[in-house]
């Protein structure tokens, strides 16, 4: 399988590309964030996808999804479509389960992953696809941006690993109660939400970077939990401070709480 | 299809514990635990939650063998799969070659562990139980699956640590 097309990425380690192919990744949303992501995965030789993703490419899309042009506008292309004609493109013997719905509707291929990246809206999103990646023994690593305020407007955003066994976004203070509760009050009313392409790029490689470290190890550092916190504006990524005074055991999700959920006997 | 699934610091301590030199059994052996998660296509994956490290007394001298558990071991064993009923949590007989590379049953396990599962299967109808075999960088497993007579050989082995580690049936690493 060696060649000279991952030649230039051979400081991964002798065996990292049959690593890289062996993985299995899944993606819950296509669109700004995870177009990024399909596209570097791809390109960097990771051949198993499991990807999700409902919507069609529409005008206000292609400031920013990867892969999108304007003809698929005018065909309503699924942005499932777009994902597999760019994994196709750089992998075409790749094996790629596509779903054109949300994932909860059809989650058992999911789990088969080891690493999941998300790319949705949402802390209630966000939370669901961490409860099935710790339930199922997997790798989560979150993705997300947003514009706030207008003088100037400023671009925040999150890069997270979360991983069985250690911190998760609660623990990181990432997740609460209080802002899956706020945005539940806000539901359908939340609007547009600005998304621009270069900051989708700079936390999608981040989170790339996660992934290829987690699968080849070549930084040969520890890696339990990470969260890095976006700053567009001075285009910096720091550790969150929220990090500091962090409790390494996880008190919401417990090692033996795994598998298929088992009525209680009464 | 069915997958095994434990996380790297399960995978470390299990490989740690295994390691360590017993006073006149030539390996050790240890029980692991896991519950059972549905994939696609009636596939299933067995997730492994904890480990139990067996005590240097509850092994038997046997020069036939590399290690032999006793009585004790073997009836904490059928306790723990009786407690484990309400979760349907299986056990999983885990042991080390040490080689590099893929493994496998030798004769003597062959013949020797399987002789285990229809007792846990007696006790814990419900959960999945089997064999782990380990080497230095590879895995290989065999999941008799509730109401099963014969194993299925895992598909593959999962570590989900850093790094990864994919131990799939039929591949050298």
């Amino acid at each position: 399988m060696s060649n000279d097309r991952f030649s230039r990425q051979s400081f991964l380690g002798r065996d990292s590309e049959e690593r890289i192919s062996r993985c299995m990744v899944g993606l819950a949303g296509l669109g700004g964030g995870g177009s990024h992501i399909v596209q570097q995965l791809a390109h960097i030789g990771f051949q198993r996808f499991v990807i999700y993703d409902g919507d069609v490419v529409e005008n206000s899309n292609l400031n920013r999804l990867v892969g999108a042009t304007s003809v698929d506008v005018a065909a309503e292309t699924p942005k499932l479509l777009i994902a597999k004609r760019m994994i196709f493109s750089l992998q075409p013997h790749a094996r790629v389960r596509g779903f054109a719905g949300r994932w909860q509707d059809n989650p058992e291929p999911l789990r088969e992953c080891q690493i999941v990246f998300g790319c949705v809206d949402g802390y209630r999103g966000r939370h669901e696809l961490e409860v099935i990646c710790r339930r199922y023994l997997m790798h989560y690593i979150d993705i997300g941006m947003d514009v706030h305020g207008d003088n100037p407007p400023v671009i925040g955003g999150q890069v997270i690993l979360s991983s069985p066994g250690h911190p998760c976004m609660r623990c990181m203070g990432f997740l609460t109660d209080e802002k899956i509760t706020e945005e539940a009050k806000k539901y359908g009313k939340a609007g547009v939400r600005p998304q621009v392409v270069w900051p989708n790029g700079v936390l999608a490689s981040t989170a790339v970077g996660l992934a290829v470290d987690l699968v080849t190890g070549w930084t040969r550092r520890p890696l339990s939990h990470v969260y890095l916190s976006y700053d567009g504006n001075r285009g910096t990524m720091k550790d969150s401070i929220t990090l500091r005074n962090l409790n390494l055991v996880c008190p919401h999700y417990s090692e033996s709480d795994v598998g298929d959920p088992v009525a209680a006997e009464l | 299809m069915v997958q095994i699934r434990m996380t790297g610091s399960l995978y470390e301590r299990i490989k740690t514990d295994l390691a360590r030199p017993h006073p006149f059994a030539a390996e050790r052996v240890g029980f692991a635990f896991g519950r059972i998660g549905t994939l696609a296509e009636e596939g299933r994956l067995v997730l492994l939650t904890r480990y139990h490290s067996i005590p240097d007394d509850q092994y038997i001298e046997d020069e036939r063998v590399g290690a032999r558990i006793g009585s004790d071991a073997l009836t904490w064993a059928m306790q723990a799969v009786y407690h484990g009923r309400p979760s349907r949590e299986g056990i999983f007989h885990v042991h080390v070659h040490p080689h590099a590379g893929r493994t496998g049953m030798s004769r003597t396990d062959a013949r020797e562990i399987p002789r285990l599962m229809p007792g846990f299967q007696s006790v814990g109808r419900e959960a999945a139980h089997g064999i782990i075999i380990l080497s230095r960088d590879h895995g290989a497993g065999w999941v008799w699956l509730p109401a099963r007579k014969e194993p299925v050989e895992a598909h593959a082995i999962s570590v989900i640590g850093k790094p990864l580690g994919f131990f799939e049936k039929g591949a050298a690493r």
